[in-house]
């Protein structure tokens, strides 16, 4: 899982990283202890929101900044709490 | 299924959708679900479709192709240990507000800047089906950092990875790559400036490979004296 190894020398550089992952991801998180995980309950290929869903990829990104800010030790797991969505149609 | 004399197995049929005659990225989780799970997930799918041709809501069965897939994810109680884990987590405490941070990007979905393609195995303009078709090579393989300067258009975005379906990402780029939203966010003051320059690499690689890249890496990340860093693996 790329994305633990690279987040973990980040971060012991001295620069917090906050990593959004989907669900079926979790495991890796808590094994790689990724340093703030937010953890979204959306289909691979598809972390931030589904495509055109600003909204939802605001909230994302909203979210992981808030746990930068929030957390205040190492490998810090918290899930966004909202289903995936296709784009709205009135969106 | 190379004699068409003989049934397919269900369980044939599965590990078809993972790199085989059948190859759907979205679907390759089919081939980590037992047989029972497998035939449950398309009942309940069927199920739902029907329902759909009423209801006109496709909802119930996206949420049925995710369950399936968190649940083919999942280590189940018999599998082996995790090749890669450890005790504890490093923790950097962010000593400002986010509002006077400068916040950067690094993703694994496998973006580069048009005209700076990082040509894996010294191919020109390698397509995203032959990109699949040599994931097995690429496992293997040192990644390339790739360089993507934060005020990129989005029009100038490339994307290639052959660990997952990009659709919805070349659709919306911001989908694994939201350099839109960190500008939004920017423009909206709740960060105060973003990182030159964003990264970007396909994380379908050598774990051995990438950590022997990682202290250049990390090296290269700090010259963008970036407080925070967001990641997003695909």
């Amino acid at each position: 899982m790329s994305v633990g190894h690279v987040g973990r020398a980040i971060e012991e550089s001295g620069i917090a990283t906050v990593t959004v992952m989907v669900k079926a991801f979790e495991h890796r998180a808590r094994e790689l202890k990724v340093p703030r995980a937010l953890i979204v309950k959306h289909p691979m290929g598809r972390p931030m929101g589904a495509a055109g869903d600003i909204e939802r990829q605001r909230a994302v990104l909203n979210a992981a900044f808030d746990l930068v800010e929030s957390s205040t030790e190492g490998a810090t797991v918290v899930e966004f709490p909202e289903a995936y969505r296709p784009r709205p149609l009135d969106a | 299924m190379t004699n068409s004399d003989e049934h397919e197995s269900l369980e044939s049929f599965r590990n078809s959708f993972s790199y085989g005659s059948r190859t759907d990225l979205d679907f390759k989780f089919l081939k980590s679900l037992t047989d029972d799970q497998a035939a449950a997930f398309l009942q309940d799918v069927l199920r739902k479709l029907g329902n759909a041709y009423d209801s006109g809501d496709a909802q119930p069965l996206i949420e049925a192709a995710y369950e399936a897939q968190v649940a083919g994810y999942m280590r189940g109680p018999g599998a082996p240990p995790p090749r890669h884990a450890f005790e504890d987590g490093p923790f950097t405490r962010l000593d400002k507000q986010l509002g006077d941070a400068r916040v950067g990007l690094l993703t694994t979905s496998g973006h580069f800047v048009a005209g700076d393609d990082p040509e894996p195995f010294g191919v020109k303009a390698m397509t995203q089906e032959e990109a699949v078709a040599r994931i097995s090579e690429s496992l293997r393989d040192t990644p390339v950092l790739s360089e993507i300067p934060s005020d990129t258009a989005t029009s100038d975005l490339r994307v290639r990875h052959g660990g997952y379906d990009i659709r919805s990402v070349l659709k919306d780029t911001n989908v694994a790559f939201p350099i839109e939203r960190l500008r939004d966010a920017r423009s909206e003051g709740t960060v105060d400036e973003l990182a030159q320059t964003f990264f970007s690499f396909p994380g379908a690689t050598s774990q051995g490979r990438l950590r022997r890249e990682l202290p250049g890496w990390v090296e290269r990340i700090r010259e963008e004296g970036t407080d925070v860093m967001l990641l997003v693996p695909l």
